[in-house]
């Protein structure tokens, strides 16, 4: 991430105000579904809003902790092994997040 | 100092924590017979300890986050401020995980 201190410096803060109302609204959500069957979870990740805001989650989630992952590489690695440890970070990140946008067209638009 | 450590921490748990979220929403959108396992393991009592740690991990790294957000304007950062809002920050998180706790058994039962 050389040179490139300010743009991430900025991408940390912008996904971590982003994440906040997320956060509120996941824990809400999750906590008003405790107990629920397999299918009353069904239904309710099956409405398009509950499946975006899910991917939205996930996929700024996935964002977020690929700048803090790589910050905890940069502190803490200093072999050959930073590199390819970035990339597996950024590897998993792009799974996570694509995994999230798949499962809710799935859930709220393939039907 | 201890709140810094804790934020990397429960960061890098949160990390597990998203991949084990993206698994289980995956799950659910394949149909009943691949989420039946998952949620099998979720309402297991080692899903429930693992919800119970994923959920402070969230609200204290939430809450830590606010603290930074705050840093940013220029406010809080002496000493004394600043280790007062750490305290602060791992005790609203201990409270807030035990209202979700109680509010999600209230819900289940």
């Amino acid at each position: 991430m050389s040179h490139k201190g300010t743009s991430t410096f900025i991408a940390m803060r912008a996904s971590s105000v982003l994440l906040l109302p997320l956060v509120v609204w996941f824990i809400w959500s999750v906590t008003a579904h405790a107990g629920a069957s397999a299918a009353e979870t069904r239904v309710w990740l099956s409405s398009p809003v509950t499946a975006v805001l899910f991917a939205l989650l996930i996929a700024v989630s996935a964002y977020h902790m690929r700048i803090g992952l790589n910050e905890v590489i940069d502190d803490y690695i200093y072999s050959s092994a930073r590199g390819v440890l970035k990339a597996l970070n950024a590897l998993a990140a792009i799974l996570v997040a694509g995994l999230g946008f798949y499962s809710a067209y799935l859930l709220a638009f393939a039907g | 100092m201890a709140a810094s450590i804790t934020n990397r921490a429960t960061g890098v748990a949160l990390y597990g924590g998203t991949i084990l979220l993206a698994a289980w929403f995956f799950a659910a959108a394949l149909g009943p017979d691949a989420y039946a396992p998952v949620g099998a393991i979720v309402g297991s009592w080692f899903g429930r300890i693992v919800l119970f740690g994923f959920a402070w991990a969230l609200i204290f790294h939430t809450l830590n986050g606010l603290r930074h957000l705050y840093w940013d304007t220029g406010r809080g950062l002496a000493p004394k401020t600043a280790s007062m809002t750490a305290w602060a920050t791992y005790a609203a998180s201990f409270i807030l995980t035990l209202i979700v706790v109680l509010a999600a058994n209230g819900a289940a039962s």
